[in-house]
């Protein structure tokens, strides 16, 4: 479970990011959060992985008290959070099976466990047959998938993905969007920040609104009207 | 262990791709090294030396002929009951004679043409502590019975000084070079903190440890700094091994320093490179990875 009770993120110099939010997001949810740019969707999920601190309020995810977590424990949080962002930020070195083998490397899996997650997260994602290419000679929505298949290399029970479509056509959002799904349905709570009304309009999921950091609405089934 | 492997196969690719500053690093430890290192050596072969000095004998008070033999006694047991003095020697006008003839035995036209009656008697005092030669001196100072007065001490001090001077103008070059190495081993850290920043946002982003980053960085640094030292303190003992068999061990001085404390001096060393590691790898990647 996520949980926001008045968070507040205010940034040095004055700027309100987040302004006395409180809501509350269950296991195996799937929540589309949306706003225009400067809403506050992107501070929202970086309050959810520590990478802002909230300047007050408590929030808590997967069982950990995000609000009271030391600088030293956020490694503990992030391995339980699959992190998407717009830029799939990828290793431009390694290949795509090389890139998702990276996040098992990193967390010390051993090699025949790290070949056979790989295999199983290339599949989830159908890119077994671009598995030895290099990123440059990805599409744009080859290399999202890419970045998904390894945010979820760790298991994690949540994911958040931050307008992981925002540079894709129409199309290939699309199938963005039912891969999320897909590993959502698996049981993993999805938390996706968008400003495409068109793919949450379709969908008929939890929708988020933020406007000016503050919640604006908070539907289930809902839309999202672009003003 | 694979996450160790991981970090090893990172610190050498760190370390290849800037073979350049890698290397300058390495050069920059050795010099600075092997400075600490020769140096510290070389007081140690001037103290042992001096040591042996230390032994014989330190102030010659040759005596006024024309005072009483009386006189001349009664310095011998003023002198034996100071303090710092351990023996007296008198050496009589006879003996002087001997001495002379054994020195210039080679030279026998000096032989033929001295006069042997001017060779005064004299006191030969073995001091406790060498340094205290001015007391003695200060204690003689007006005494009639006393003609000249000559120290060996004032030789040794003038040597140990000097060594004092060299170890500390030594040292401080040491500084500036390792200060230099300092820098260089910042740079080179940053360098590949910056050629790595995309991975380093991806392995927070996964929820590697900050410990875990930084590894590969620090173990670079202990790497280059221990391998300079490493070189240096070999270079070290290849000089004073070279050193025990050549002109200046035949003319000047005995290459004496015990095994004992080249081992304390190279494991002192090693055990600072690598704090010395350490830190400039802290100071280095500290700015670098909390961006």
């Amino acid at each position: 479970m996520i949980s926001l009770k008045n968070v507040s993120l205010v940034f040095q110099g004055g700027s309100v990011a987040i302004s006395n939010i409180s809501t509350q997001i269950e296991d195996g949810e799937f929540v589309y959060l949306v706003g225009h740019s400067g809403s506050g969707k992107s501070s929202f999920l970086k309050l959810l992985y520590k990478e802002y601190i909230a300047t007050k309020g408590e929030i808590e995810v997967a069982n950990i008290d995000v609000s009271k977590l030391p600088k030293w424990k956020i490694p503990l949080l992030r391995r339980k959070i699959g992190i998407v962002t717009q830029e799939p930020q990828l290793l431009e070195n390694r290949n795509t099976s090389e890139n998702i083998a990276f996040a098992l490397e990193v967390m010390g899996s051993l090699p025949e466990e790290i070949e056979a997650k790989t295999n199983t997260l290339l599949d989830l994602v159908e890119l077994n047959e671009n598995a030895y290419k290099y990123p440059g000679q990805l599409s744009g929505g080859e290399a999202t998938r890419v970045s998904i298949a390894r945010a979820l290399a760790n298991n994690p029970v949540v994911l958040l993905c931050d307008e992981p479509t925002g540079n894709l056509d129409p199309d290939l959002s699309i199938q963005i969007v039912s891969l999320l799904e897909k590993i959502n349905r698996a049981g993993t709570t999805v938390i996706m920040a968008t400003h495409d009304s068109s793919i949450v309009n379709r969908r008929k999921k939890r929708v988020i609104e933020l406007n000016e950091g503050k919640i604006t609405r908070d539907e289930l089934d809902g839309s999202y009207i672009v003003r | 262990m694979n996450k160790f492997s991981y970090v090893i196969k990172n610190t050498l690719l760190n370390m290849r791709r800037t073979p350049l500053l890698v290397f300058a690093t390495i050069i920059a430890v050795l010099v600075s090294s092997f400075l600490v290192f020769t140096t510290l050596s070389a007081r140690s072969i001037v103290e042992n030396n001096t040591l042996r000095w230390q032994n014989g004998v330190h102030v010659v008070v040759f005596l006024d002929d024309r005072v009483t033999t009386t006189a001349h006694k009664q310095l011998e047991e003023s002198l034996e009951s100071y303090p710092e003095v351990r023996t007296v020697e008198y050496f009589s006008k006879s003996e002087a004679e001997e001495e002379f003839k054994t020195l210039f035995r080679d030279q026998p036209e000096l032989l033929a043409e001295v006069d042997y009656e001017i060779l005064p008697s004299s006191l030969r005092i073995n001091l406790n502590d060498p340094s205290d030669y001015t007391l003695i001196i200060n204690r003689l100072d007006g005494n009639p019975a006393v003609k000249e007065i000559r120290t060996s001490g004032e030789a040794i001090e003038r040597l140990l000084s000097l060594t004092d001077t060299l170890v500390i103008s030594a040292s401080a070059f040491a500084f500036l070079i390792g200060f230099a190495a300092f820098i260089l081993i910042i740079n080179t850290l940053r360098l590949a903190a910056y050629s790595k920043k995309k991975e380093i946002k991806i392995m927070r982003l996964i929820g590697a440890s900050s410990t875990y980053i930084r590894l590969p960085f620090i173990f670079e640094a202990v790497i280059e700094s221990l391998i300079g030292t490493s070189i240096a303190v070999g270079f070290g003992w290849a000089v004073i091994e070279y050193s025990k068999n050549s002109i200046v061990a035949e003319s000047i001085f005995d290459i004496n320093i015990s095994d004992d404390y080249l081992i304390f001096l190279t494991l002192s060393l090693l055990m600072f490179s690598l704090v010395f590691g350490l830190f400039a790898s802290f100071v280095g990647i500290r700015k670098a990875l909390n961006d």
